[in-house]
């Protein structure tokens, strides 16, 4: 299994690499605005928009290899941005962002902690949420909590989270003239009640946001395998009840709600985005998200690298997980 | 061989059940609409969202736009039933007008974007081989990374924008319906009815349109729904973020952005309530639409979920 892991691994790199190009194409190919034109403000002459591009280094070609429209059709430039990127972010530097002019990694990881802490709150509440409520639900079929979880499970997948976001803070405004705190990161050790009044809430609405699907695919599984003749086996030998539930019916449960589980991760992953941005909370996914507005490239292409080695390594512990969770489940 | 049709023939219609008549659609669709009263409650509220999204600038009281000094910040009243706005527009008609942005948005999505992906979808898991290869790989790499970063970064490139909002939407549509189609084409490519369709000579063309694609449609209309509620939150939210449509339009997203950035929303809340509540109510009527077709699809899972 480790072995498979170590292998899984070393095709992070060329991943990483792939993302890194088509990012590439993407923002510099692509006519999306000008970020040179987004610095210079309106009434910029072409001299100005060129000046900023020499600066930006956005004046040469993007690929070491370009196409021409006359043979040899191919032409080698010796000076190009994808080459100068490359080599300098495989030395850890991936340049300094357009807006504060402060290297990106800096910047990253001064935002890094509010983002980790809200995303990893988001889905510890999501998972026990979902995870529990969905196997008492499949426990106590058709009881009203079984209709409760049904209908929230429902009702939590139709209702945007920015929705519920933006009603976190204007209801607490509106009803109680509270506000909660806003900017900076309150460390979780020093200030623990600042700290939990700026993440609790908008992760509470991550993460239950998230548990709706979880919910009802935890119900699902758990109601199929509760029908299973080992179950009622297990029921005979006169097992307790949280034996049977816990060890022998959740157990046969858990691969497809790990799957689940990563998929609720993505999407807690990708609301941090809004969450941040709609909360006020310094943290990577605001960072992003400005970032597209300003089109500050060095910024976007570091966190798209970012995301793609999250992503490469969320699905690598999932499946990994599998062969931890089923022993029928071989890697080699 | 043929004796032994003619033999047999005649006893089959004296057991009568090859006579027995079809009930007609409306006393099935009847039974269909008594045992899913959820279902009911859903395909109204889609069809009366579509209703509205056509009509809304007609039956709405106020013009959306019309500027009303007077008329500032009005509280719910039965003038106003949803209040008015900053510039005195009619909150409650410019929720109905609303309607038109949202619905149009998820239609283009399903024609541009879930439309093709659904018969390439259906394709690749018929026809296999490269097509099949290259389409599961880039979808799968889609589905990998979060929407809202992959959105948000195709975004970026193509510009904001509802017309780029529209683009972005549609490709990941694709790789979408792509997916579950494909994986409903390669069941059903191993039906019987395939093989006899193939015994009788029929042309894989012919196969594919005659008899799977009928045979997929239930699946489809299922995506269409899932499809169409993401697409609706793909525009609000982006529009809520600044990113898609012009401030003073309305539309749902839009608006809420206007109450939050203005700084109004904290002071009257409905001028966020409703739009909200809006979007919630379509998404909602497709969710609950869907699922009560996968039921009748699969009665394996019904009460299930």
């Amino acid at each position: 299994m480790w072995r498979y892991a170590l292998r899984r691994l070393l095709f992070l790199p060329l991943i990483v690499v792939l993302v890194a190009v088509f990012t590439f194409v993407l923002l510099r190919v692509l006519p999306g605005q000008d970020p040179a034109r987004v610095m210079a403000g309106q009434g910029a002459t072409p001299d100005q928009i060129k000046e900023i591009h020499r600066q930006l280094g956005l004046d040469y070609p993007v690929f070491p290899v370009s196409l021409r429209g006359e043979p040899p059709f191919v032409q080698l430039n010796r000076h190009d941005q994808f080459s100068k990127w490359l080599g300098a972010a495989l030395r850890g530097d991936f340049g300094v962002t357009y807006q504060s002019q402060a290297p990106v990694r800096q910047e990253f990881a001064r935002r890094f902690p509010a983002s980790f802490e809200l995303i990893l709150l988001a889905l510890i509440i999501g998972s026990v949420f979902g995870i529990s409520f969905g196997i008492l639900s499949a426990l106590y079929r058709n009881s009203v909590l079984d209709y409760v979880v049904r209908v929230f499970a429902v009702f939590g997948a139709s209702v945007p989270e920015f929705f519920l976001l933006t009603l976190l803070i204007i209801l607490p405004s509106y009803l109680f003239n509270y506000a909660p705190p806003i900017g900076g990161y309150h460390s979780l050790l020093r200030e623990p009640m600042l700290n939990l009044r700026q993440f609790g809430p908008p992760a509470l609405i991550l993460g239950i946001g998230g548990s709706a699907a979880l919910m009802r695919l935890v119900r699902t599984t758990m109601l199929e395998v509760l029908r299973a003749d080992y179950i009622r086996t297990a029921q005979a030998k006169g097992l307790s009840r949280p034996t049977i539930v816990l060890t022998h019916a959740f157990r046969n449960a858990a691969t497809p709600i790990v799957t689940a589980l990563g998929t609720a991760f993505l999407a807690v992953f990708g609301g941090s985005v809004i969450a941040e941005t709609i909360m006020s909370i310094q943290g990577v996914g605001a960072f992003f998200f400005i970032s597209t507005l300003s089109r500050d490239l060095p910024v976007i292409q570091f966190l798209a690298v970012y995301t793609a080695v999250v992503v490469v390594l969320a699905n690598l512990i999932i499946d990994l997980s599998y062969a931890l969770i089923d022993r029928r489940v071989r890697y080699s | 061989m043929a004796t032994a049709t003619s033999r047999q023939l005649p006893v089959a219609v004296d057991a009568g059940w090859e006579t027995l008549p079809e009930r007609p659609w409306y006393v099935r669709w009847r039974r269909i609409a008594a045992q899913n009263p959820l279902g009911v409650v859903a395909l109204l509220i889609v069809v009366g969202f579509f209703v509205l999204g056509l009509v809304g600038p007609y039956v709405a009281p106020y013009p959306p736009r019309q500027l009303d000094a007077a008329a500032q910040f009005l509280g719910p009243s039965w003038a106003h039933p949803f209040g008015t706005n900053e510039t005195g527009n009619d909150m409650f008609s410019r929720v109905l007008v609303g309607a038109r942005v949202s619905m149009t948005f998820g239609a283009i999505v399903i024609v541009f974007g879930f439309v093709p992906g659904a018969l390439l979808g259906v394709l690749s898991g018929y026809a296999g081989r490269w097509i099949d290869y290259v389409l599961q790989r880039s979808s799968e790499a889609w589905s990998a990374f979060p929407q809202v970063i992959l959105v948000l970064t195709f975004l970026t490139a193509f510009g904001p924008g509802l017309r780029n909002i529209e683009i972005v939407t549609a490709i990941g549509a694709v790789f979408g319906s792509s997916r579950v189609l494909r994986a409903v084409a390669i069941i059903e490519k191993q039906k019987d009815y395939v093989l006899a369709a193939h015994a009788t000579g029929a042309s894989d063309a012919r196969i594919f349109a005659r008899h799977v694609l009928p045979n997929v449609m239930p699946y489809i209309i299922v995506g269409i729904s899932g499809v169409f509620a993401a697409a609706v939150v793909i525009e609000a939210t982006l529009s809520f973020l600044g990113l898609g449509l012009a401030v003073g339009t309305p539309g749902w997203g839009i608006d809420l952005n206007a109450a939050i950035r203005s700084g109004y929303g904290q002071q009257y809340p409905f001028l966020v309530l409703f739009p909200g509540l809006a979007i919630s109510l379509v998404v909602l009527g497709f969710n609950l639409l869907g699922d009560t077709l996968r039921d009748i699809l699969d009665p394996r899972l019904r009460g299930s979920r």
